[in-house]
């Protein structure tokens, strides 16, 4: 099981309903009015027309646009304007035949083929014989055999076009069908047909509206490229591919013949894939996982809504997972209140180990200084982070999901996501700051100084080449060696983070091999260009539990051997125990305690601390099977919502009224650190009281 | 692997049935009889009842269907009703003009469709609206309106092309070049919109996964990522419309070589339907689809060896 804990930050769509959206989009508006306003000029034009469409006038044939005759004559000296509207009518409406005839197929045997799996392997198949038939020319063929009946020739068309709307309509119709309220609708007794039609078909009707419109521009299209070719409505009757057939074969005696017909066919159906672009939401496309250029913050949140998607984890086992919580932007405060918001906490000189206080970092050495990083032109979600890194020691950043120790660790790469940048602050690494370092500086350290590996390791290698390929690709840029030499180190490598069959796993691909050998192999890339400091992005969250403690013996192993740091970004307790020698705990956006892993996890001070202790089921020592285990109510403020005061007071037992007031990182009671509380010396040894069961003052559950 | 080209190789079998009993259908319904098509306007009833019996019209549909399918099979397409000439030969020889125009058609469109849809994707914001607007404009102009906008342009203003007709390769490469350009610029302006949407979506979505950011972390420069990652991982949807592309250019380029007057396989496909010269239109329902079955099962082919999860399966 994965849960993701990262703050994932999606543009959402607002969902509004179709018309709405229609009625918002200025684009629709007007390919309606052109739509409509064609068929009804078209209804009504015995009414306006000043010439009939096929009223012939041999003085004045082949003429540009004037005022006798506003799109100007063709061969017969004809009115282009009367015949194109007068084609306009009879074109839309025979142009809704396919559409219609294809809707009328498909919807019912897609949602018989979704309930049976026989159905369903025989659908399946058709369709697939359907799409491999040749339209067009299986269209010929048929007028061929019953002649240019446009109705009956579209109706086929129709037919032809279920392969392709089948396709799409079962992938959807097949994922409705699985989902939970469907399932449900099934236990509760209802039976499986007006299932179909009370949950799926509504949720389907979007796709099949859009699917409508496009058929219906394909509709059109296929009758003018049938007229063009001779085979539509027979002359003298008027068409808008028979004109421009016409007008092809006076290209050199009048060009201006080209250009009416051709606007107003090709305007309609420009008209009628707008629609369906609308209606489908637009080519909303998921944005790139890092941001490939570094712009800085631009962007407003005007066309497209930023919501920031939270996946919060419980911290105890205390039921299911919560669902992801969307939230729309709008109940998100303005970025000025949102700095003003900010604690102004300068740290603190009495915590000389842990924090830092500006100028550069030593050789080897990270420092993070009062990092605020948000979502551009929306809230922060770090605000004041500090950490120092010293070489050969692994610092812990714990917390809940959604605390912004991921979205911390990513920043110091440069690897946020395209909308979320560093607002202020530093990343001092050695004598850089990585933050205002430009791409080229960057690449210097990404993967020579830093590495970083992530928290599906899975995941985390391209699907499409070998191991040994990346492996080797990655080792010839960041040592400069050549293809030879840098396979025999990508062997060596895998050799090193204990896989001992590195010969096998070069040549697999990542789906091959289990997540525990992808991480190491994730490990080795990291290690591909020795780096000083290692970033994990919850290492071994995703693992089995034999395999996770395998992973952090082979990272206890970089540390002891090579002398590396590694910045440990976990919400497990049990592994900051483990393997590192400071931890900083976040808690919204923001540090509370900060200290070496002895004085934090035997000695918290952080009331938010205990609580993670006494919640934590690795981090209770008792054998005797009568400690409870606790659980934080609440869940993390989102960013947004955050309040001058303690963020974490909502959900803390021990929260009085004074905990309201903007609290700074204090000293730590005892030892070196930080922690962020103003009732520390009355909270400090407590944190069994986490573990009763009562309300807590001021939580909002 | 072999099973597996076995088994797609029997399903292109079926279809090519399928589509050829549907053409076999189609002809016997049409009101034409090979006897009256053939003997025309001159045929006394006798005359055409006496044809249509010395071709088999009158027996049953599948002794027919079948002595059509046994003769196909030894290379015999039948003789035009119109000419009298063998349609194999006839076919053979348009085959190239037609390839020609759909092979160069779909490799100009699909480098321009994945250039306009990488760049989107890559670009985001304003480049991506505009190429948005672009490619939807590209995909809903009528190519034969296309064609002609670009003879008027290129023949008729700047006469530097033929503005119709074609010239075999074998008689002057350069005239045969000449001759094409139009016409698969043609094809390439209107069929890359749908290769630029799609190479736009799924590069969006090969930028999204977990893996690009491990590339990123070790240093890897963008070109890269975009271009020997991303691509990659998008290669196997952009392909999927690359070959729909070649399929509809392969049927559907009846408007093309009409308005370019290119001797192919659809203007035979539009005169053999206009004379309703049954036997031809048989054979071309026949032709079309063995280009889509046998483009079909070389995607799925090809499929199977970029996709790495397909290959080890």
């Amino acid at each position: 099981m994965t849960v993701s804990t990262t703050s994932i930050l999606t543009i959402r769509r607002a969902d509004k309903r179709r018309g709405n959206r229609l009625l918002r989009s200025p684009i629709a508006v007007i390919s309606l009015i052109w739509i409509v306003g064609l068929v009804i000029a078209s209804l009504t034009s015995p009414l306006w027309l000043r010439y009939g469409p096929l009223e012939q006038d041999l003085t004045a044939v082949l003429q540009g646009p004037s005022a006798a005759h506003l799109l100007g004559t063709d061969e017969l000296g004809r009115d282009l304007l009367s015949r194109i509207v007068t084609a306009a009518a009879s074109t839309l409406a025979i142009a809704t035949i396919p559409p219609i005839v294809a809707v009328a197929i498909t919807v019912p045997v897609t949602l018989w083929a979704v309930r049976s799996l026989r159905a369903e392997n025989v659908m399946n198949r058709v369709s697939e014989i359907v799409m491999s038939l040749p339209g067009t020319v299986i269209i010929l063929a048929f007028i061929a055999a019953v002649g240019t009946n446009m109705p009956l020739v579209m109706a086929l068309f129709g037919v032809l076009l279920f392969g392709a709307l089948y396709r799409i309509l079962f992938g959807q119709a097949k994922n409705l069908q699985k989902q939970l309220f469907v399932e449900a609708a099934a236990v509760d007794g209802v039976r499986p047909t007006s299932a179909s039609f009370r949950h799926v078909l509504p949720n389907m009707s979007t796709t099949v509206i859009v699917q409508f419109v496009l058929f219906f521009g394909v509709g059109i299209m296929m009758q003018a490229g049938l007229a063009f070719i001779g085979l539509g409505p027979q002359p003298p009757e008027p068409t808008w591919g028979g004109m421009i057939q016409t007008a092809s074969r006076f290209i050199f005696q009048q060009p201006w013949m080209m250009v009416p017909t051709g606007a107003v066919l090709a305007l309609t159906i420009i008209a009628a894939n707008s629609l369906a672009d609308v209606l489908s939401g637009g080519a909303a496309t998921p944005p790139p996982l890092v941001a490939l250029r570094r712009t800085r913050a631009e962007k407003k949140a005007t066309d497209a809504e930023y919501v920031v998607a939270l996946a919060p984890t419980p911290v105890a086992a205390s039921g299911p997972a919560e669902a992801t919580v969307l939230i729309p932007a709008e109940t998100t405060t303005d970025f000025d209140e949102i700095v003003a918001s900010i604690p102004d906490d300068t740290p603190d000189s009495s915590a000389p180990d842990l924090t830092p206080h500006g100028g550069p970092a030593a050789e080897g050495e990270l420092i993070v200084d009062d990092l605020v990083l948000g979502v551009d032109g929306g809230p922060a979600l770090v605000t004041g982070v500090s950490l120092r890194v010293r070489p050969g020691r692994v610092m812990g950043l714990v917390g809940e999901s959604g605390c912004g120790k991921s979205v911390t660790s990513y920043a110091i790469l440069g690897l946020l996501s395209p909308g979320l940048s560093v607002r202020s602050g530093r990343i001092q690494w050695g004598g850089v700051d990585l933050v205002h370092a430009d791409e080229q500086a960057l690449s210097k350290v990404r993967g020579h100084d830093i590495a970083f590996i992530s928290q599906e390791p899975s995941r985390a290698l391209d699907p499409m080449f070998t191991i040994g390929w990346q492996l080797a690709a990655t080792v010839k840029r960041l040592r400069r060696v050549g293809s030879a030499e840098a396979r025999r180190i990508a062997a060596q490598l895998l050799d090193d983070v204990g896989i001992v069959d590195a010969p096998r796993v070069l040549k697999s691909y990542p789906h091959q091999i289990s997540g525990g050998m992808a991480q190491r192999v994730a490990i080795a890339l990291a290690l591909s260009g020795s780096p000083r400091l290692l970033i994990a992005d919850e290492p071994t969250t995703a693992l089995d539990v034999t395999i996770q403690a395998e992973i952090l013996g082979l990272l206890r192993g970089l540390v002891a051997d090579r002398g590396m740091s590694i910045v440990l970004v976990t919400h497990d307790l049990g592994v900051v125990a483990d393997l590192c020698d400071d931890v900083s705990v976040m808690y919204a956006g923001q540090i509370v305690e900060t200290g070496s892993v002895r004085d934090v996890l035997m000695r918290p001070e952080h009331p938010y601390t205990m609580a993670l202790l006494a919640a934590d089921p690795h981090a209770i020592i008792d054998f005797e099977g009568v400690t409870r285990l606790a659980s934080i109510p609440g869940q993390v403020p989102l960013p947004g919502s955050w309040t001058t005061g303690c963020r974490f007071a909502q959900r803390c037992r021990f929260a009085r009224d004074e905990c309201l007031t903007a609290i700074p990182l204090g000293p730590r009671a005892e030892g070196a650190g930080g922690v962020r509380c103003i009732r520390r010396d009355e909270v400090r040894g407590r944190q069994e009281e986490w573990r009763q069961p009562v309300a807590i003052g001021g939580a909002d559950l | 692997m072999l099973l597996f080209i076995l088994k797609r190789i029997a399903w292109a079998i079926l279809t090519l049935l399928i589509a050829s009993w549907i053409a076999f259908v189609l002809v016997h319904l049409s009101g034409s009889t090979p006897g009256g098509v053939a003997l025309g306007q001159t045929g006394t009833p006798e005359q055409v009842i006496a044809y249509n019996e010395s071709v088999g019209w009158y027996d049953p549909w599948l002794q027919q269907f079948f002595a059509w399918v046994g003769q196909v099979l030894q290379g015999n397409l039948g003789v035009s009703l119109i000419d009298g000439r063998p349609i194999g030969p006839d076919i053979a020889k348009r085959l190239p003009v037609t390839a020609a125009l759909a092979l160069g058609g779909t490799l100009l469109s699909a480098l321009l469709g994945t250039t306009l849809g990488v760049i989107a994707a890559v670009r985001g914001g304003a480049v991506d609206r505009f190429i948005t607007i672009l490619t939807g404009i590209m995909l809903s102009l009528p190519a034969f309106w296309v064609g002609i906008l670009l003879v008027y342009v290129f023949a008729v203003q700047m006469r530097l092309l033929p503005a119709t007709g074609f010239v075999p390769f074998e008689a002057s490469p350069e005239k045969w070049f000449k001759s094409l350009v139009l016409p698969v610029l043609t094809i390439a302006l209107t069929s890359a919109g749908f290769i630029a949407r799609q190479t736009r979506a799924s590069m969006a979505e090969a930028l999204a996964q977990e893996h690009i950011r491990t590339l990123r972390a070790v240093g890897t420069p963008t070109w890269r990522i975009v271009y020997v990652h991303a691509l990659r991982g998008a290669s196997l949807p952009i392909l999927a419309t690359v070959a729909v592309q070649f399929i509809v250019l392969f049927g559907g380029s009846v408007m093309i070589e009409l308005l370019f007057a290119l001797p192919g396989i659809g203007q035979a496909m539009q005169s053999a339907v206009g004379s309703a010269d049954l036997p031809f239109v048989q054979a071309l329902v026949l032709v079309a689809t063995l280009v889509v079955v046998v483009v079909n099962v070389l995607l799925e082919t090809l499929n199977r060896v970029l996709d790495p999860k397909l290959r080890a399966s």
